[in-house]
């Protein structure tokens, strides 16, 4: 079989999801003699316009020309790969649909408003094109993208990890960031990112997106009883996986709130 | 194993009496002194490895009691039962279960040494008893099997329940090699399988033979809170049960607190050649949508409610079913350790009412 021909691109975000591929330091080898690999700008040059057989996109569209380069990236790929929240979720660059514009007045007198992007929108890539396969997280979990890879290879339909960051919180047995009064997502979002945040005391933002099951209307109650407002939660929520959660919560009281 | 006779059927009835009636004669009691409790834990702790509940660790975010390996007995904490079980020593997070090489099946290696485990409550003891049964008695896991045959289980006795613990209203045995229980000055220690004698005899410089040192009273733990255990079979359909599945946030900790809760699921991981690798078991969690999800993304439980009452329906009745014992130990781990504190005991109490 020959090897697939492999591409990582990167839209508009820190790039932090290519360097977790490259992070995989002990594999990275193996890895790449598997892979024929066409263009991926930290490790070199060339660049590539003929078709692939895998895309890696990272980044949300923030403007046009993103938008451009994602189609003719889905027009070249047979696979293409959401990579990261940016990419999968809109994660902080999209957190501009929920800012208040007013806010953003003082920038026309600064004379920058030239300068900002000409989509009011950022937005995850899959409101523009079909994708395929997505791998979450902020940044996305290494061993996944490890994981992946290796199914890809072997002709396996890959499947995201979606039991909550509850699960795996519990089983480090890390104490609860909600019992403590905190605002922790990890009952709505996917884990597999091994609660690397919980378990160093953060609370989760969601980075992995929203749950299968994810009951809204239970969280919600439960952190009321907290003493938390609903604001306080909407602030919270929108941080990663904004978009996501609005989409889900359509046509209630939540998308008035600010 | 000291197992008080629960079995219904007349031909296991009579075997299981016959059976306690050798065990009792093995049962022992002795006196240890308070004194001498670190200077004996820490000699033990020389020759075999030694858990033991401790306080929450501030490295691991937790203010809670959890099992883990000690190296001195001034680690113990018994001032509250463990809010995380002894379970992850017996099951485990990615319990590899064999590897692979093309066609060549490696099984893994595993460098055991003999484990105390101390301080576990009554409950802890019966959840052993009952992944006992699951994984010895159904089939015989030898992973399971191996950390089962390498561990020595030390009891705790508890006077006196918590706000969530039920266990007086449930069917407990006397499951232990050695349990301890608080006499002022002295721990009161009974014995409750050879193993346990072997070890007083092995210890016996700090075990004092004190026959009647543990009356019926000792045995006695007062619970605050109270299961009706009427059968629930007919109660399926009970509106009620939403009272719970409602609100129930679907994070599974439930389950993964649960000392009996032993569902799990398979994954195999492949090395880059795509030829070597292993398969891989994890812990799963009924409550979780992922865990009844089939080829063709079916899903059987597709429902909150399903799920949960399914919980309970394993916990109350489907396991004495099939096993004539009651699964569910009363420890309320799974009512404390959630976030919304799901009080299913109450909901039942409430519905036959």
């Amino acid at each position: 079989m020959p090897k697939p021909k492999v591409g990582f691109y990167d839209l508009t975000g820190c790039q932090g999801c290519l360097l977790s591929v490259i992070f995989n330091e002990n594999e990275i080898l193996d890895m790449l003699s598997k892979i024929d690999v066409k263009e991926f700008r930290f490790i070199m040059d060339e660049k590539y316009s003929g078709k692939l057989d895998v895309c890696f996109v990272e980044g949300t569209v923030v403007n046009k020309e993103d938008e451009k380069v994602l189609g003719k990236l889905r027009e070249r790929s047979k696979i293409l790969v959401a990579l990261g929240a940016c990419a999968c979720h809109g994660n902080i660059p999209a957190l501009r649909n929920f800012a208040d514009e007013k806010k953003l007045d003082y920038l026309k007198y600064e004379k920058k408003h030239e300068q900002m992007q000409d989509m009011e929108k950022p937005m995850p890539i899959a409101k523009f094109v079909n994708v395929d396969y997505s791998i979450p997280g902020c940044p996305p979990d290494r061993d996944e993208i490890k994981k992946f890879i290796k199914e890809i290879l072997l002709g396996k339909e890959f499947r995201n990890y979606s039991d909550p960051v509850c699960r795996e919180c519990r089983l480090f047995e890390n104490g609860c960031l909600i019992d403590d009064g905190q605002i922790c997502l990890g009952p709505l979002t996917k884990g597999g990112c091994h609660a690397v945040c919980t378990t160093n005391g953060f609370k989760c933002y969601g980075c992995r997106g929203v749950t299968d099951d994810a009951n809204f209307e239970g969280y919600f109650r439960l952190l009321e009883e907290k003493g938390k407002t609903d604001v306080q939660i909407k602030k919270h929520m929108e941080t990663f996986a904004g978009i996501e959660i609005n989409e889900k919560l359509k046509d209630t009281e939540w998308q008035q709130l600010h | 194993m000291f197992v008080r006779c629960l079995y219904s059927t007349e031909q296991t009835k009579t075997k299981c009496l016959k059976i306690n009636a050798v065990q009792q004669k093995l049962m022992q009691q002795f006196l240890l002194k308070k004194g001498d409790f670190s200077k004996f834990v820490n000699t033990a702790i020389k020759d075999s490895d030694f858990v033991a509940p401790v306080e929450g660790s501030r490295e691991k975010q937790n203010t809670r009691p959890f099992f883990r390996e000690i190296s001195s007995a001034d680690e113990i904490y018994l001032g509250r039962k463990s809010y995380y079980t002894v379970k992850g020593f017996f099951f485990r997070e990615n319990e590899k279960i064999f590897g692979f090489n093309g066609n060549k099946i490696i099984n893994p290696e595993s460098e055991l040494k003999d484990t105390i485990y101390f301080g576990l409550r009554r409950c802890d003891l019966n959840g052993i008893y009952h992944q006992d049964i699951v994984f010895l008695d159904e089939n015989e896991d030898p992973f399971y099997k191996a950390r089962r045959d390498a561990s020595l289980l030390i009891g705790y006795h508890c006077r006196e329940g918590d706000d969530y613990c039920f266990c007086n209203s449930m069917e407990l045995v006397d499951f232990f090699d050695l349990m301890f229980y608080d006499k002022g000055e002295n721990y009161a220690v009974e014995t409750g399988s050879e193993k346990g004698n072997s070890f007083v005899k092995k210890y016996s410089k700090f075990f004092t033979k004190a026959d009647n040192a543990v009356s019926d009273e000792d045995r006695k733990t007062v619970n605050r809170k109270k299961l009706n255990t009427a059968d629930i079979k007919d109660d399926y359909d009970n509106d009620d049960w939403k009272k719970g599945s409602d609100i129930c946030v679907s994070c599974g900790a439930c389950n993964f607190l649960c000392m009996n809760c032993h569902c799990f699921d398979f994954e195999d991981d492949v090395e880059f050649d795509l030829k070597a690798g292993s398969r891989i078991r994890k812990p799963a969690s009924c409550q979780l949508r992922s865990f009844t999800r089939v080829a063709g993304n079916h899903v059987f439980r597709n429902e909150r409610n399903a799920r949960f009452k399914h919980r309970i329906y394993h916990q109350l009745q489907y396991f004495r079913e099939r096993h004539n014992v009651q699964f569910c130990t009363g420890c309320g781990r799974c009512i404390e350790g959630c976030p919304v504190r799901i009080d299913w005991v109450e909901i039942i109490n409430e519905m036959k009412k």
